[in-house]
């Protein structure tokens, strides 16, 4: 067992608790904001996989988000099935789309990769828009959860904090596998990857179905908590660049880095938003900003060092400037 | 009929030239995805309202101030923020660059509110009529003459200019350009100026023609991204190209299925043309 693996383990075996305890402490309010703080880990942690560990920086993962959710709600309102089937399906789904699209479009590199899923999810949002199934722009319900209103927040936040779980492990195994390797060379050097026998298109595909799936499932598990959506909602291009900014914020490449960017983010944010009205977005956009210029490497980098100081903040911007 | 829908499109798509020329020549030369490109455009189209509004300045006139205003705010963005983490990778100036996107629209949002305004112009909605075939609309007429006139400019610094060559210099090898005594810095600030004040340019157009408010960035900035990539980096035509290119299959492709696939076509054709052209429509494959 290896220092990284124990580490692992230590974390788990606190935030695990503390997850799980939680709900028992707080109002409805908080354990909604904590089930959002969870969508957001699942889907940052998600984002890792692809453009964390594999270097390919998607700009379109929101489509598996929208994909998952409108899976959930044609198949529970227009086929009748249980939540259960439905979330099978989204996050099924979402991962074959992934491979579909995966296939071209992993093809391409750097920025032309991002742009392509940007395009993508833009076409589908305005697919979706358009189709009679998904009901166009006007939205579709979906049928309400049968349960008292405490045990309905009790469900949804059990339900991403076990999606949670699943993600984490997975990666965290994904890792530890042949194909885990596979995926941090292609990250390094995708040419030389090959070169040695990787077969670079099965791995990077399998990659993007796996981010793909776990969104997909956040979708679902979203779609069904609110009851009602529309294509503006669930594939807006700012879920993406927020899921994106959590996994940069926390540390891309590390397991806990994604998940600690969106606690973080969520608890800054709701916190701006409490103290600031009108103003809060405002900071948010100049905490970016500095969070991009003093550590470029993420929050999670802040526990690697040993000693704090302004040293290493100065230590980034030399490294980085021209 | 077609002619007047080919019209139509050609001159949409000099306006959406003019948008994607300063987010190719920043992209091209630095290799930053500017997503705050929109808010530039934002910026720009405020300035000639509330020069408009306030002075009573003809918004062709406040042309001059919005270019100057964005290159000298676009220059100082990047002399003082950007350089400092420009080494550290594209993804990581993309995130700043939605920082950065995220602050102006809010700002913008603070100050002025969320309404929709609009400069009323006399000569808005003036047209004139070739034969009885075709209707030009003046103002779309002359922001396409603009953006040929500015794209003739942006050639004429790149390839006539010393400033030109170190910007291609620094575009082609950084350090051999430092080597050679090209001040890096500075030209980054300067490309990224020359950008932004492009985006200026658009705004103000964008403003005689359609309806403003402090959020429109963002819709801006994905048509750009979209010209951009259907004309490929690299070169003053790829922009123009891009956006008569989109321009044309925009009006043809809501004529034919209707407004509401307007978005689908660009974006198909974003796709398309990434997984087949990636280097543009004037590049080569692969």
């Amino acid at each position: 067992m290896n220092k990284k693996t124990v580490w692992r383990i230590a974390g788990f075996a606190v935030l695990l608790p503390a997850a799980l305890l939680f709900p028992l402490v707080g109002n409805n309010f908080i354990i909604r904001f904590g089930t959002d703080m969870l969508m957001f880990a699942i889907m940052a942690s998600a984002w890792n996989i692809i453009g964390g560990y594999t270097g390919y920086a998607s700009f379109g993962n929101v489509v598996f988000f929208g994909i998952g959710a409108y899976i959930t709600a044609v198949v529970m309102e227009k086929a009748g099935l249980p939540f259960w089937a439905a979330y099978m399906a989204a996050g099924g789904g979402a991962a074959l789309f992934a491979v579909l699209i995966g296939l071209p479009v992993l093809r391409l590199k750097g920025h032309y990769f991002a742009i392509a899923t940007l395009g993508v999810a833009e076409a589908m949002k305005a697919l979706v828009q358009n189709l009679k199934i998904t009901e166009g722009n006007a939205g579709i319900y979906l049928p309400m959860l049968d349960m008292p209103i405490r045990t309905q927040y009790y469900f949804f936040f059990y339900i991403m904090l076990a999606t949670l779980i699943v993600t984490l492990l997975a990666t965290h195994f994904l890792l530890r596998s042949r194909l885990g390797y596979a995926l941090i060379a292609i990250r390094e050097d995708e040419d030389a990857a090959e070169s040695i026998g990787i077969n670079t298109t099965v791995a990077k595909t399998i990659a993007f179905a796996l981010s793909g799936l776990f969104t997909g499932l956040a979708g679902s598990v979203h779609a069904y908590q609110q009851a009602f959506i529309k294509p503006d909602s669930v594939f807006t291009v700012h879920i993406t660049v927020k899921m994106l900014v959590m996994a940069v914020f926390g540390g891309m490449g590390t397991l806990f880095g994604p998940l600690l960017g969106a606690c973080s983010i969520e608890v800054i944010s709701e916190f701006l938003s409490n103290y600031f009205l009108v103003a809060h977005t405002l900071f948010f956009g100049a905490i970016v900003i500095l969070a991009i210029v003093f550590t470029p490497r993420g929050m999670i980098d802040l526990f690697s060092q040993r000693r704090l100081s302004i040293a290493y903040f100065l230590q980034n911007i030399r490294e980085h400037r021209i | 009929m077609l002619l007047q829908i080919l019209v139509n499109g050609l001159l949409k798509g000099g306006l959406y030239a003019l948008m994607a020329i300063g987010m190719s020549l920043i992209w091209g030369v630095m290799d930053i995805i500017n997503i705050a490109h929109g808010s530039f455009i934002m910026l720009g189209a405020f300035i000639t309202y509330w020069l408009f509004t306030i002075l009573g300045i003809d918004p062709f006139l406040s042309l001059l101030f919005s270019v100057t205003f964005l290159f000298l705010f676009g220059y100082a963005v990047q002399r003082y923020l950007i350089n400092y983490v420009i080494r550290a990778g594209a993804f990581i100036t993309l995130i700043l660059a939605f920082g950065i996107e995220i602050f102006i629209n809010n700002l913008a949002l603070v100050s002025w509110t969320a309404d929709v305004r609009k400069v009323k112009v006399s000569y808005g909605a003036a047209n004139f009529a070739i034969g009885d075939l075709v209707t030009i609309p003046t103002v779309r007429l002359i922001a396409f003459g603009l953006v040929i006139l500015i794209s003739l400019i942006f050639f004429l610094i790149l390839n006539r200019t010393n400033l030109g060559r170190s910007i291609r210099a620094t575009s082609q090898d950084l350090d051999a350009a430092r080597l050679m005594g090209v001040d890096v810095a500075g030209t980054y600030a300067i490309t990224f100026g020359m950008g932004v004040g492009a985006a200026g340019a658009a705004g103000t157009l964008w403003s005689i023609l359609f309806p403003i408010s402090p959020m429109m960035g963002g819709a801006l900035t994905l048509k750009s991204f979209v010209v951009v990539i259907i004309g490929g980096l690299g070169s003053m035509l790829g922009p123009i190209l891009g956006g008569l290119a989109l321009g044309i299959a925009e009006a043809f492709g809501s004529n034919w299925f209707g407004a509401t696939y307007e978005n689908l076509i660009g974006f198909t054709i974003l796709v398309l043309v990434l997984i087949f052209r990636p280097k543009g429509i004037l590049g080569g494959t692969s």
